[in-house]
């Protein structure tokens, strides 16, 4: 798959409005997330990943769930190229989700 | 299939507590699309602050919170509000949270990312327990309930419902006899006939066997017609006689005969007419004292009790009060086509922790009276004191009454709470020590309190 290629997201209709405004957010964590490991403020990481966790599967992305969940454990063991690794993931994913409303 | 195309639009007012600006956006238009009233806060203060001014149903809360974490708001809620339903959000599957969450007094505990339908389920379940642990519609629709005791009641009213047996209901006067009565005679073969009752107390003996057996024209003096009497009239149906302990001795020769022989005969007749009624009697009385003391026919009594069913006092099923209150707010607010009106969260704990010696019936003079003099939506704590004050209780002996005001009080708040006795004590304004003390002296055990554990 190349960094190009579109992940089709299917999204309950009734939240589509909340869609770009939470996918926002994510964008802005990418970032906060590499400034608060360049400041090795692991604790603000952990919360940030936590978040992402608990709201991404609710929104219907899974995968931010799943990336949330990697960040979170690699702020808790302090394991800054997990983190890096994880920032990217997400950034990459961010880059290529296509949002459809569910029929 | 989605959770708004199996269940009504549900009412209700949920405050949603997150740290988390994007879970308060998901979960308040997942409240808002199904039909809820919802509320946010951001931190543990502004919930407490919300829950003050918003007077929500139930809350929300996640576990992992800057400052005042779930746990500790769950505390801080039930200081004050100790029947407020709370739901834990954690985005960690932790047992030993879980467990501290439950004991608190959490309804539920979910794990995030939750789904929609789940999540929906779990606030509809605990806003309105009655949708899922009182009546199921299909058996007595004014059987309002979520107590065990009830539960086991109604099981066992459901069996006798589909045969044909007598059926015997003991109870205090206002605990709902006559309701469960036609709960049973509306679930049984006999629906489609007539459900007749008469309260036998309150008849004079003379007119009572009239009304009863019926009577032919010139029977007596002042039967100018003939009038077929209630035996005849339930024809296929039921027959409810209640408070067949005041039944004069007379009348209970000539209806243990009916009993036997399944038919009547009227006041002035030559002739029986075959009957085909099931009956089911109640009383408030203790009917084995009244055999004892020769004041009820043994006989007679053995023919009744042949499936005995006791109706709780109310004080005996507290977690019954608030759905009951809601209940009837609903059914008066019908009644005289007017808005609903709620009851502050105080006052449902105070209604739920009173004695009640008039049961259901005294709980139904209350709500209306409540409704009658509140001007507002929300009937206040001091409205609920009032009305409780207009009350006459049964009158003892100072120190019998305060005996029986502290046992009932005690088994109360072990309800309320499963049987938990640190949130006991904490609604009793006492420590766990004194707490302790006070169930020994009564001779209680909080585990008998507890539900059993369901393994589904």
């Amino acid at each position: 798959m190349s960094d190009q290629e579109k992940i089709v997201v299917q999204i309950d209709p009734d939240i589509i409005e909340l869609i770009p405004g939470f996918l926002d957010n994510r964008k802005n964590d990418v970032t906060r997330i590499r400034d608060l490991l360049a400041a090795k403020d692991f604790a603000q990481i952990k919360l940030l990943g936590h978040s992402m966790k608990g709201a991404g599967g609710g929104y219907g992305f899974d995968e931010i769930t799943s990336i949330g969940a990697v960040i979170e454990s690699a702020a808790d063991a302090e394991d800054s190229g997990g983190i890096s690794d994880g920032a990217d993931r997400l950034e990459k994913y961010l880059s290529q989700i296509e949002v459809v409303a569910e029929q | 299939m989605a959770f708004s195309d199996v269940v009504d639009v549900m009412e209700g007012r949920v405050l949603v507590v997150d740290d988390d600006v994007d879970m308060l956006n998901l979960l308040s238009n997942w409240l808002s699309g199904a039909g809820f009233e919802a509320h946010t806060a951001s931190a543990g203060a502004e919930a407490l602050s919300s829950i003050s001014q918003d007077r929500p149903d139930i809350v929300v809360t996640d576990l992992f919170m800057e400052g005042m974490d779930g746990l500790e708001l769950v505390s801080e809620i039930h200081r004050a509000n100790p029947l407020m339903p709370v739901i834990m959000l954690s985005g960690q599957a932790n047992i030993p949270d879980a467990v501290r969450a439950t004991h608190l007094g959490t309804a539920a505990f979910l794990t995030k990312p939750v789904a929609k339908d789940a999540f929906l389920t779990e606030v509809q379940r605990h806003i309105h327990p009655s949708a899922g642990t009182s009546t199921d519609g299909s058996f007595g629709k004014n059987l309002v309930f979520q107590s065990s005791e009830m539960a086991e009641l109604t099981e066992q009213a459901m069996l006798v419902a589909q045969g044909d047996i007598t059926v015997f209901i003991h109870g205090e006067t206002g605990t709902g006899k006559e309701v469960l009565a036609r709960a049973i005679h509306d679930a049984s073969p006999r629906s489609g006939h007539p459900f007749i009752g008469v309260n036998c107390g309150a008849i004079p003996e003379q007119l009572l066997e009239s009304e009863l057996f019926g009577h032919e024209k010139g029977a007596f003096t002042g039967a100018n017609t003939k009038h077929e009497g209630l035996f005849l009239a339930a024809d296929g149906g039921t027959l409810f006689l209640d408070e067949i302990g005041d039944m004069p001795l007379g009348l209970q020769v000539k209806l243990l005969r009916v009993l036997q022989d399944f038919e009547v005969r009227p006041v002035g007749s030559v002739r029986s007419v075959p009957i085909n009624v099931r009956i089911v009697s109640a009383t408030h009385n203790n009917l084995e004292q009244l055999v004892e003391a020769g004041e009820f026919r043994e006989d007679l009594y053995y023919r009744l009790n042949v499936v005995p069913l006791t109706m709780p006092r109310l004080a005996q099923r507290p977690e019954d009060i608030p759905l009951l209150a809601e209940h009837f707010l609903t059914e008066l607010a019908e009644r005289a086509k007017a808005k609903k009106k709620r009851f502050a969260p105080e006052a449902i704990s105070y209604l739920a922790a009173a004695q009640w010696p008039g049961n259901i019936r005294q709980l139904r003079n209350v709500v209306e009276l409540c409704l009658t003099l509140t001007k507002g939506d929300i009937i206040p704590l001091s409205m609920v004191k009032t009305a409780l004050r207009d009350k006459p209780a049964q009158m003892k002996t100072p120190k019998d009454a305060k005996a029986d005001f502290e046992k009932n009080y005690l088994e109360s708040v072990l309800k309320i709470t499963n049987g938990n006795v640190a949130n006991a004590a904490k609604i009793a304004g006492r420590n766990r020590t004194e707490f302790y003390k006070l169930l020994n002296a009564y001779e209680l055990d909080a585990a008998s309190f507890r539900a059993p554990k369901d393994d589904n």
